[in-house]
């Protein structure tokens, strides 16, 4: 998994690629602890991501909480088989993806 | 005579036969037509110099020898052909005019003879090429012909001896009959003859008549109608004129006599009166002067009319006015100017017994002197002069005068027969019943004479006249208008014909010869007679609609055309052009429709089990018909083998439905294979195909040999072979229709089993899409310009690797999760076929593995996989603590982000991904086993 960030001022955006499993999901993690703090918009590309497991699911909520109480989040062009888990685990209802 | 007639002409009857009989059975018939024609004109043309002879003719008694010459001109002519008819025509004339001159035939007929017989021939080709379409005629009109050309014959002997036309006329008489009749049967007999061997029903009679036959017909009753009529109404009149005419002539002669007799009674009589007159002087001479000049009366009459003196003294005193014949005198004399009177021998007025005649001449003192005699006074001064008046006068030109007196004694007559009775000539008559003037027949010596008479002055003139001169006339007249007549009626008939033929019937033919052309499929043809107006507009109205319908028809054809190609679509998107991915097989298929909807097609699709089943198949004809044939197999298969059914049974049952409603006797060639993909078995089932090619991994293809069942649809009850291959990683499969081996080039040479063989043998590489298209390259190259008559299908399949039960044994630390992701992805990678299969087995392998890495604090753990109809199983086993995934709290997936709890998820999302989860305990070892439904 690899992660591209792009801050300014108040927004950042994290282009994810490769796997966001129970391996790498600890690092998407570290990531978003240092840009949290003062962000307004939070934006994922997961052009490029493959495939989302439990694990990375539990990152992304967490993000969505902190984003609720400071800002907005949202998710753009995700593929059919993430946008499958995000429909079977109730994740569609409080994510925005684009 | 009858019997001499009949054989006369059978004699050419015979002839045609026999000819008739060599030019249909025997070699003959191989002669050139010229030649043949030659050989049989001048065989007729001999048979017209045999019946000129004695032998062949027949003598009607006086030397004159009848025949029926101009029979054989007519019967080469109308029976065998146009030039066979004239060169027997001119032989047989020619002949005849020849013969003369050597004495053997008759010199008064000679150029009538020969030139009717020339002319036989010409009017045999004439009639044979323009009546009868160069067939022979029916025998009727072959007779009517012999007959009509017998007359001419007839004619022409009058015609040419006109100097001497009683006897001419007397010859016609007599032959014309049984030469007509003879030639006529003649003619007949040989036509119809040859008509009852040929066995045509005379002519060419179809079950309908033909215009120009009923036309013929009709024709043929309103000219014998018309001849009939006017022969009959020329027959009357002549009758008629020749009666007013030979009245006339006798009436001539009669009148001429008559008045030479009453000028001469009446000279008589007034030089007698006047003789009278001179020497009347009033005195009482009356006596002397009567008896002096032989008269019976003289009268004196007075200016009043009345008899004053008289020899009879009895008349002295008679009022001449009241009587009608005395008062003639009275109105002529004393109230008229005449100077003289004279009246006819008649009854006096004074005694109606008495018959005088009176002459009076006018005297000075206003009266008149009246003279009266009796007929045998006057007869005694007159007959000398009434003889030398009949004695040399003729009636026509045979007849003569004669004169009788009162009580029918023979005054004159022509060999002074005077005194005998005139019935004693043969002449008798009675006055009373037979007025003047009126014709009455008598027999004077032997011969019939036309009589007349008139009476005068005391004689009866008697007329009379050869019955057969007063006829003969007539019955020239007669003959010949009627020769005439039926000359021209003939003439007139064939002309008529001839030219409603040439307008109507002709073009009446073309126009229906290019209407069968029409109606044989060639809209190409125009009709074109132009000969008149009402032809010309039917043959443009012909052109017109073939033309309309052309252009219909080829609209239609546009219709179809695009109909078919819709169907072609149709059928053509129906076939799978998305071919599966597998690591174990490639597949690939092609189907080149030719200009037409065929009814081959390919179908493949994968089972449930993780079989493929595929197939090529080729439905009998072309056309809409073939491609719903095609649809349905197709469709028959495919739901059989995706119930599972087994290649052998799904034809068996296939057959069986193909079989019902199929009213068209449609049939389908196919080859099913059903590969399971997991072990590499084959098992197929060949439906009379074309053999696939096989080849092993290494090997060169082959012919698969395995014997073919019967054809789907072909018959009931059919039951179809089991066939099992084991294939072996590498292993090619070819299968094709025949578009492929049959495919034709220019010299229609096929493209064959063996080049094909020779060709894929000649192949480095053989993956199947290359495969297919190099083949369908090198059959374009053979085939060059040939056009593609038939679809070519093909498939093929390469059978790469068999997906076997794996396992894997790992130590449960995070440095495993590599191998253990490498595992996941080769499975995923076996069944990539299997839509979004790679996600499932990503978030089982992920999150199960997780757990057991995370929590289970097991040292080893196991992961196995197997494929079983259609069901992909992993089972993951580790020696961890014991921990039942199945009893953990779903999480509520419904709640919003800030109630959410994090965990549990992983699990949750593994039992959405699964068709079903197992756990147990066993041997201190936690064993989860997932299923997931493979499609």
């Amino acid at each position: 998994m690899t992660i591209e960030k792009k801050i300014s001022n108040e927004s950042a955006t994290l282009i994810v690629s490769g796997r966001l499993d129970t391996q790498t999901a600890p690092e998407l993690e570290n990531e978003l602890d240092s840009v949290l703090s003062g962000l307004k918009e939070l934006t994922f590309d997961f052009a490029n991501l493959e495939y989302v497991s439990s694990a990375g699911l539990r990152v992304i909520l967490k993000a969505q909480k902190a984003m609720n109480a400071q800002g907005s989040m949202k998710l753009t062009s995700v593929n059919d088989s993430i946008m499958e888990v995000f429909d079977i685990t109730g994740f569609l209802d409080i994510l925005t993806i684009e | 005579m009858a019997l001499h007639l009949i054989m006369s002409a059978s004699y050419n009857a015979l002839l045609a036969i026999l000819l008739y009989i060599l030019d249909k059975k025997t070699a003959f018939s191989k002669t050139p037509y010229k030649l043949k024609q030659f050989i049989i004109g001048v065989l007729f043309g001999l048979m017209a110099i045999f019946a000129t002879t004695t032998i062949g003719g027949f003598d009607i008694g006086d030397g004159t020898i009848m025949n029926v010459r101009d029979a054989a001109p007519l019967c080469a002519g109308l029976i065998f052909g146009a030039p066979a008819g004239i060169i027997a025509g001119l032989i047989g004339g020619i002949y005849r005019f020849v013969a003369v001159f050597f004495g053997l035939a008759g010199i008064y007929t000679q150029i009538a003879c020969s030139v009717s017989t020339i002319l036989a021939g010409f009017i045999a080709a004439v009639l044979r090429k323009h009546m009868f379409d160069n067939k022979k005629p029916t025998w009727l009109y072959g007779m009517g012909i012999g007959m009509v050309t017998e007359v001419l014959h007839m004619l022409m002997i009058f015609f040419t001896n006109m100097d001497d036309a009683v006897n001419a006329f007397e010859f016609v008489k007599i032959c014309t009959l049984p030469m007509v009749i003879g030639n006529g049967l003649a003619v007949g007999i040989a036509v119809f003859i040859v008509s009852l061997i040929s066995r045509e029903k005379s002519g060419s009679k179809k079950d309908q008549k033909q215009i120009s036959q009923t036309f013929q017909s009709w024709l043929l009753i309103c000219i014998v109608i018309a001849f009939v009529a006017t022969s009959t109404f020329s027959s009357v009149l002549q009758t008629g004129m020749s009666e007013v005419q030979t009245n006339k002539t006798i009436e001539m002669s009669l009148s001429d006599v008559y008045q030479d007799i009453l000028d001469e009674s009446n000279s008589n009589l007034l030089k007698k009166t006047e003789s009278i007159k001179e020497e009347y002087t009033g005195g009482a001479e009356l006596q002397i002067l009567a008896s002096k000049y032989n008269v019976i009366e003289v009268n004196i009459i007075d200016e009043n009319g009345y008899i004053c003196d008289s020899n009879v003294e009895e008349y002295i005193g008679y009022d001449m006015t009241s009587g009608e014949q005395s008062n003639e005198f009275v109105t002529a004399l004393l109230e008229g100017s005449e100077s003289q009177y004279i009246q006819d021998y008649r009854p006096t007025s004074y005694d109606d017994i008495t018959f005088r005649k009176y002459g009076a001449i006018k005297l000075s003192d206003g009266g008149f002197i009246q003279v009266g005699y009796d007929s045998t006074q006057f007869r005694a001064d007159i007959d000398k002069y009434v003889k030398t008046v009949s004695k040399n006068r003729h009636v026509g030109n045979a007849g003569f005068v004669a004169i009788c007196d009162e009580n029918f004694n023979l005054v004159t007559y022509r060999n002074d027969f005077e005194g005998t009775e005139l019935q004693k000539i043969g002449i008798t008559f009675d006055p009373e019943t037979i007025k003047e003037g009126e014709i009455f027949e008598s027999v004077v010596y032997d011969k019939e004479y036309l009589c007349s008479y008139r009476f005068v002055e005391g004689y009866y003139i008697v007329g009379a006249m050869p019955k057969y001169e007063a006829m003969f006339m007539k019955e020239v007249s007669v003959y010949v208008n009627t020769f005439m007549e039926i000359l021209i009626f003939a003439a007139l008939f064939v002309l008529i014909y001839f030219l409603i033929k040439r307008i109507i019937i002709d073009n009446l033919r073309k126009i229906n010869k290019g209407l069968a052309e029409i109606t044989n499929g060639n809209l190409n043809v125009t009709v074109d007679v132009r000969s008149n107006e009402e032809f010309a507009s039917l043959s443009d109205d012909i052109n017109q609609t073939v033309g309309t319908l052309k252009r219909y028809i080829k609209e239609a054809a546009a219709r179809i055309d695009k109909e078919l190609e819709f169907a072609k679509q149709i059928q053509y998107s129906s076939l799978p052009t998305v071919f599966p991915k597998s690591n174990s097989f490639r597949l690939y298929a092609e189907m080149i429709t030719a200009k037409e909807v065929g009814g081959d097609f390919y179908d493949f699709y994968m089972l449930n089990d993780g079989a493929i089943a595929f197939l090529v198949a080729d439905v009998s004809g072309k056309g809409i018909p073939a491609a719903m044939f095609m649809m349905r197999a197709k469709t028959v298969i495919r739901d059989l083998a995706e119930r599972g059914v087994e290649p052998d049974e799904i034809f068996t049952i296939a057959n069986g439905k193909l079989c019902e409603n199929n009213d068209a006797g449609m049939f389908v060639t196919a080859w099913l294979g059903i590969l399971d993909t997991k072990t590499g078995l084959l098992k197929f089932a060949n439906a009379g195909h074309n053999p696939p090619l096989f080849k092993r991994n290494g090997e060169n293809f082959e012919y698969m040999k395995a014997r073919s069942g019967m054809l789907l649809a072909g018959m009931e009850g059919i039951k179809y072979r089991k066939n099992e291959l084991q294939l072996t990683p590498g292993d090619t499969l070819y299968l094709y229709t025949d578009g492929v081996t049959e495919a034709t080039d220019n010299n229609t040479e096929l493209y064959g089993e063996q080049r094909l063989l020779d060709f894929v043998n000649s192949l480095e590489k053989t993956e199947p899409e290359s495969l297919c298209k190099l083949i369908k390259e090198d059959v374009d190259k053979f085939v060059g310009t040939a056009p593609q008559f038939d679809d070519i299908t093909m498939l093929a399949l390469d059978f790469d690797s068999i997906i076997g039960d794996e396992s894997i044994s790992v130590v449960p630390d995070s440095d495993s999760r590599i191998a253990v992701g490498a595992f996941a992805d080769s499975l995923s990678a076996k069944l990539e076929t299997q839509p979004k299969i790679a996600n499932k087995i990503n978030i089982v392998f992920d999150e199960i593995y997780a757990n057991i890495v995370n929590y289970s604090k097991a040292t080893l753990a196991a992961i196995s996989y197997s494929i079983e109809n259609g069901k992909l199983r992993i089972s993951f086993t580790d020696n961890g603590i014991p921990y039942n995934p199945l009893k953990a709290a779903e999480p509520d997936t419904t709640l919003s982000a800030e109630e959410r709890e994090i965990g549990g998820l992983g699990i949750f999302m593994v039992k959405k991904m699964t068709e079903s989860m197992e756990y147990e305990y066993t041997d201190d070892k936690n064993v989860l086993t997932l299923v997931i439904s493979l499609s």
